[in-house]
């Protein structure tokens, strides 16, 4: 059984990325597709147009001078802005704040210098022939959603993953699983007790009721009883 | 529909995350999905373009108005593809005519701006709901990503259009440059006079191209948003592993109980069981066919299915680690043919003629070594010119050629401390080591040994080193076979080392035997 579920499990269609660190431990990443994406760029672009059209209103009292450091002004905000935040605020700019992206190599490390500046100078080349076209098409027909300049520093967007809250788990008799569970099964029960809030009270008993048979119980006490393996499994808080 | 056979994996995802899965499914079926798009809105778009042809922006607008009824199609492929009963194009498109009938007019008018179009549409298609039903469940599966679903849209809008002007872009910069000045802003701008009628048509026809790659992703996204809703909503990943888990712990139970069963009512009377031991399932080594036979033939898992899932799992990595080179190398040579008559015959011919050829020359051939001999000489006098010419070239950077040398020995100056140089010794050494040895037989015995080690290295050209011993000296000595010169190296040897060494003064008599033996080997040399 287990072996088959594992092959299967293999051609399963999902999002997630496992990286295998070298002392053998899975870290899922999370790639982010072009929508996040399209959205968190909307906003940088949004904020560099405000930072521009400020300092161009400010510079401009300067005339010609302020012509100049407008333009070194522009070729900053335009160049370096992605690739200042994204080295000094943990592979985020503003925009990707906004959307819980953030940048990381393709092995889920923190973006570097080298990776950062190569990803964002070929914007040059996914901005082809117009507004990101290349980018875009490219994001859309790649299995971690990257664009070129993503290929080409080894860089992924990713989700951020978000502080775990600590779940609210109903009040039953604390009681062992009388039959071995494995992890995935775990996380199963738990869920069922977590989610509780965000189920109908018919489904809930409906889902109960599949595990009733093994529990020996009846299939209206299946419910309160996998509350009560849940709490086990939790163990005392 | 069964959760098992789903062929993503079921998890609740954030509303981003459920899109970006639906990208993944478009993805994952990208060639059925354009082909049926392409196949079913082109031919409709040549048509809507032939019967308006003087309105392109009509064609376009109402080519555009349509776009919900064509999206069942992409869904259809997708919802049975979700389990694994992916259709082929012909039957994606046979099913079309049934899908287009529920609730076309709601979809083509009131319901055309909706922003969750794309979400709301497996409601209607999937689950077969109407008028206030329909309604009621978009209530409850929008609470959440209903936002996302709008998102989608609003984002989708700008991206047909980026995707359409950068296509539209493309084609301007692939214009030739010389015919680029007949394009002038200002007659596209004009070109609504119907002259540039075509030039419309062309960006409609872009806008549709568009579609094609653009709208079963947009269908596939609201898809997964709503396979994602349900998931959230129905918990149908903890129904997931509870069947398995159920299964795990019952299914094995009902299985060994039915084999049971089975086995109990196919029992024979009692005697025959006595003689057959056969069980159902033989051990592999008592089967005669071997244990390469099929066994385990009443449950899902066969024993050939499983030997062909070990198969395939060893086949890959990180069992099988496969490698394709590809690199250039010369084609094929041709194969030798074997000689045809004609040609044997023709082969014969040509050594005939070779043959009086070389009798002609044979009458040529004092005239052939007087030029033979002219030619080498004037290569001699060639290489010979050249070496003159550039003499001081070479006797310059000759040596870093690494050009092989007669190395020259070295003859050390110095041996134990003794100068060694002929110029430092005195001409009658005989004379002057008698002189000596009354007051300084040290001085003496010395100059003795000093002078033979001096006449070894120069006349007789003894490899001598400065790291070599006495007695590595004596047996250099009688290396050189000379008799004489042996017996008095070896004499004067011994007593220099028991005088320098020891200091024990050499007896008076020998004085008289080693002066004279030099006299006797070296006098007659400096003589002459």
């Amino acid at each position: 059984m287990q072996p088959n579920l594992a092959l299967s499990s293999t051609s399963l269609l999902d999002t997630r990325r496992q990286v295998e660190t070298p002392e053998g431990i899975d870290l899922i990443l999370r790639p982010a597709g072009l929508m996040p994406r399209a959205l968190a760029f909307g906003i940088d672009l949004l904020i560099r147009g405000a930072i521009l059209l400020g300092a161009f209103i400010l510079l401009g009292v300067l005339g010609q001078f302020g012509a100049g450091l407008g333009t070194i002004l522009y070729f900053l905000v335009n160049w370096w802005y992605p690739v200042l935040f994204e080295m000094l605020y943990q592979g985020r700019t503003p925009g990707k704040k906004t959307m819980g992206l953030r940048v990381v190599h393709d092995d889920g490390t923190p973006v570097g210098w080298a990776a950062s500046l190569t990803r964002n100078l070929l914007r040059a080349v996914d901005m082809l022939p117009f507004a990101y076209c290349v980018g875009a098409i490219s994001c859309l027909s790649h299995s971690s959603f990257k664009r070129l300049g993503d290929l080409a520093a080894g860089t992924l967007v990713v989700y951020r993953d978000e502080e775990p809250k600590r779940p609210q788990i109903p009040e039953a008799d604390i009681e062992r699983a009388p039959f071995p569970l494995s992890l995935a099964e775990q996380r199963a029960v738990l869920d069922f007790a977590e989610r509780r809030a965000d189920l109908s009270g018919a489904r809930r008993a409906e889902l109960a009721a599949i595990l009733a048979e093994p529990l020996d119980s009846l299939p209206d006490h299946a419910e309160k009883r996998l509350h009560g393996i849940a709490r086990g499994l939790v163990g005392s808080a | 529909m069964r959760l098992t056979d789903a062929s993503v994996a079921i998890r609740p995802r954030t509303a981003w995350e459920a899109i970006d899965l639906g990208v993944l499914l478009a993805r994952r079926h990208a060639g059925l999905l354009m082909l049926s798009w392409a196949a079913v809105t082109l031919p409709l778009f040549a048509v809507i373009s032939a019967l308006l042809w003087q309105y392109p922006s009509l064609t376009v607008l109402l080519f555009w108005w349509l776009k919900p009824a064509w999206e069942r199609l992409p869904l259809h492929i997708l919802s049975r593809a979700l389990f694994g009963d992916t259709p082929t194009l012909k039957e994606a498109l046979t099913a079309l005519p049934r899908l287009l009938k529920p609730q076309l007019i709601a979809s083509l008018t009131w319901r055309r701006l909706s922003p969750t179009r794309s979400f709301d549409l497996p409601v209607m298609q999937l689950e077969g709901l109407g008028g206030e039903a329909r309604g009621k469940r978009l209530t409850v599966l929008g609470q959440r990503h209903s936002g996302g679903a709008a998102w989608l849209t609003i984002l989708g809008f700008h991206l047909e259009g980026l995707l359409w002007l950068g296509l539209a872009t493309l084609i301007w910069l692939l214009v030739p440059q010389q015919m680029e000045t007949q394009f002038d802003w200002e007659t596209l701008i004009q070109a609504s006079s119907g002259k540039w009628l075509w030039l419309e048509h062309l960006s409609n026809l872009i806008y549709a191209l568009v579609l094609v790659f653009w709208e079963p992703i947009y269908v596939a996204c609201g898809f997964t948003l709503y396979l994602n809703r349900r998931t959230d909503l129905e918990a149908w990943d903890i129904e997931l592993t509870f069947r398995r888990l159920r299964q795990r712990l019952v299914g094995s139970a009902y299985a060994l109980l039915l084999a049971c069963a089975a086995v109990t009512l196919m029992l024979p009377a009692g005697d025959a069981l006595a003689a057959e031991p056969v069980g159902t399932c033989p051990v592999p080594f008592d089967d005669p066919a071997g244990p390469d036979a099929e066994r385990l033939l009443n449950q899902p898992l066969t024993s050939k299915a499983a030997h062909e899932g070990i198969g395939t799992l060893l086949d890959n990595p990180p069992f099988e680690n496969r490698e394709s080179v590809t690199r250039w190398r010369f084609g094929d040579e041709e194969k030798a043919e074997e000689p045809s008559e004609e040609e044997i015959k023709d082969f014969a011919e040509l050594l005939e003629k070779l043959f009086k050829l070389s009798e002609w020359w044979g009458k040529l051939d004092p005239v052939a070594l007087a030029f033979e001999v002219m030619l080498w000489t004037l290569l001699i006098l060639a290489i010979a010119l050249l070496l003159w010419r550039y003499r001081e070239w070479l006797e310059t950077f000759g040596g870093r050629l690494g050009l092989p040398r007669r190395r020259v020995r070295e003859m050390p100056s110095q041996l134990f401390g003794l100068e060694l140089a002929p110029e430092s010794l005195p001409d009658d050494v005989a004379g002057e080591a008698e002189r000596l040895w009354a007051e300084h037989p040290r001085e003496a015995l010395g100059l003795l040994y000093r002078a033979l080690l001096s006449r070894l290295l120069h006349d007789f050209r003894l490899p001598l080193k400065s790291s070599h011993t006495e007695g590595e000296v004596l047996r250099l000595v009688e290396g050189l076979q000379h008799e004489e010169l042996g017996r008095f190296a070896q004499a004067l040897t011994r007593h220099w080392q028991n005088l320098a060494y020891g200091h024990r003064l050499p007896p008076e008599s020998l004085k008289r035997g080693l002066c004279e033996g030099w006299r006797r080997l070296f006098g007659r040399r400096a003589a002459a």
